[in-house]
């Protein structure tokens, strides 16, 4: 007797075009020695730009075996819609995207797996099975295949699933000021169905190289959505004008000290785990930060730095800024 | 005997975790809920149980993971060498006495993934110390014996089995489900909680009276729950209303 999993009852999903050029990138990955398990993959760039730098969070090899002691192993990964079988993997992903309070995080994953036109999970390229996934497969279904997650919901059509009410109500709580959460209110009451939610997760690890090629996806695939999809209501509803985020970073507890010169990190304010906030934030008609109660990270380097929440409001007309800029910042 | 109730509950979570088995450990004589996380966490062990066992309220070495650290049953609590002092000694304060609380040794510090059990059998990790194996026959009163699930060595990760039943990894073939059963002398099925999870003993936490299963358990995977592990023999009861609204119409 094996017990299959429910699949939530879905629509068929709207035709839509190919996703486009399946960018799977080679990278490869370094063995190190520390005992690692399918879940430990260090991935690190392939275009050997020198960066020596051999932490344990983040190496870079160059094609020249310079590290002896190192395998390197080849990696390919590609981007796939969204669909009822990823869910245990992007609920680990989006399982502290609020806080700690419970809240409609299942409904939340379930809405993410339904909408197949517009979003992306990223995966080792073997794991698709053409076979599908109604047997349970041979393969372990193992969390960890899934790398990454990007999408955009638009906060009036969804508007009355209760994870979507959870998420305004928790946006509104922990806005501080006064003038911004007015705007926020409005973004999330009379503006939504101009409003998308975006959101983008993705293990810390993950190749800085494929980001751009994520934020790609997503905004191909939204403007293709507006001509493809089979209502002009549909349509319409991925004509975004604005765009919400709501991301972590880290802010420093005291002040610099002086003799902080050794750790270049400790001088940082703010620390920005997704390089691409940072552009986010700088171009932003709005945003506010706001303490994370859940249990702070025990890392040592980061003992002076808590983590806090970041929302962000960012026009639509201003992302080919921010694409262009995401490129330049990745291609240093 | 105190009047046996059979709830299957459901609807849980630890701070949006759905793996009730990582934040709690239920036995017939205790269950031990770890602290942090909403109040709601452990008003639901207490108002199920309250009257029957104690529930009490601990870390593990400072950590909130004990139901993936320790391993007992109505013998006895076996605690890693990573627990402090004041957690020995506030577990042995709140657990009757007739059960032995004894912190051990052992290398593979998991408790809880490496070692499941009830009242008279334990299954246990191929590498765990041979000391360690005494130890769990002497305090736990069981028999104990060396195994692997559907090829995971994690055996306390991929089971979950009370003094009635049992729930193992979904893909265990039949012969290997026969050759448990008959070790553990209870009626097994492979199985998933949680929609579609294999780590059982994360998902839920069982004993001979009622289980607590994560809230993304599915209505199917809920009634394979409450068969095995006997739950329903009794009067049809209090099967909490979260749960009567969740139930998913489909089965398999």
């Amino acid at each position: 007797l094996v017990c299959c999993p429910d699949t939530a009852g879905m629509p068929p999903p709207p035709p839509k075009r190919a996703k486009q050029a399946e960018p799977s990138s080679d990278m490869e990955e370094e063995e190190e020695e520390r005992p690692s398990s399918d879940a430990d993959e260090e991935l690190s760039g392939s275009d050997g730009d020198g960066d020596s730098d051999s932490s344990p969070e983040c190496s870079s090899s160059d094609d020249d075996d310079a590290s002896q002691e190192m395998e390197t192993v080849q990696a390919d990964f590609a981007f796939f819609d969204p669909k009822p079988a990823d869910f245990h993997g992007v609920r680990l992903l989006l399982k502290t995207y609020l806080d700690s309070k419970p809240w409609d995080l299942t409904g939340f994953v379930d809405l993410v797996l339904e909408q197949t036109t517009v979003g992306t999970v990223v995966k080792m390229a073997e794991d698709e099975d053409e076979d599908g996934e109604a047997n349970g497969g041979d393969k372990s279904d193992d969390d960890g295949d899934l790398f990454g997650l990007i999408t955009v919901l638009n906060l009036g059509r969804y508007g009355e699933n209760r994870c979507i009410k959870d998420l305004k109500e928790y946006l509104l709580a922990v806005c501080g000021d006064k003038d911004t959460k007015e705007k926020l209110k409005s973004l999330l009451e009379d503006k939504a169905s101009t409003v998308g939610l975006l959101v983008c997760r993705r293990f810390v690890n993950f190749p800085y190289e494929m980001v751009p090629k994520m934020y790609d996806s997503l905004f191909d695939e939204v403007s293709w959505a507006t001509e493809d999809e089979p209502t002009q209501e549909l349509q319409d509803s991925f004509r975004f004008k604005q765009y919400l985020l709501l991301v972590r970073i880290l802010e420093r507890k005291t002040p610099p000290k002086q003799k902080a010169k050794n750790n270049k990190d400790e001088d940082e304010p703010v620390i920005y785990p997704k390089l691409e906030d940072e552009i986010f934030r700088e171009l932003s008609s709005w945003s506010f930060t706001f303490p994370i109660r859940a249990e702070q990270s025990a890392q040592q380097e980061l003992k002076n730095y808590k983590e806090m929440g970041l929302v962000m409001c960012v026009k639509a007309d201003v992302i080919p800024k921010f694409r262009k800029k995401l490129e330049a910042l990745v291609s240093e | 005997d105190p009047v046996l109730c059979y709830v299957v509950s459901v609807g849980i979570q630890f701070e949006n975790n759905c793996e009730v088995g990582v934040f709690s450990k239920l036995t017939n004589a205790y269950c031990l809920v770890a602290i942090g996380g909403s109040e709601n966490f452990y008003s639901t062990f207490e108002s199920e149980l309250a009257d029957v066992i104690p529930v009490v309220k601990t870390s593990i070495g400072g950590t909130r993971i004990i139901g993936r650290l320790c391993v007992g049953n109505k013998n006895g609590l076996l605690l890693p060498h990573t627990t402090t002092d004041q957690e020995l000694q506030h577990l042995r304060n709140c657990i009757p006495d007739q059960v032995v609380v004894q912190r051990i040794d052992e290398r593979l510090s998991a408790l809880g993934n490496c070692i499941s059990c009830n009242d008279h059998v334990a299954l246990t990790h191929p590498d765990l110390d041979k000391a360690t194996e005494e130890l769990i026959a002497d305090v736990l009163g069981v028999e104990v014996f060396r195994q692997t699930i559907a090829g995971n060595i994690l055996v306390g990760s991929y089971c979950a089995f009370s003094n009635r039943g049992g729930l193992v990894h979904p893909h265990t073939s039949i012969e290997d489900l026969d050759e448990l059963s008959t070790l553990l002398q209870v009626p097994l099925v492979a199985g998933t909680v949680n929609r579609g999870s294999e780590v059982i003993a994360a998902g839920m936490t069982v004993n001979d009276w009622t289980a607590f299963c994560g809230s993304d358990t599915t209505a199917t995977e809920l009634s394979v729950i409450e068969s095995v592990f006997k739950l329903r023999e009794g009067q049809p009861t209090a099967i909490v209303d979260d749960m009567r609204k969740s139930l998913i119409d489909s089965y398999v």
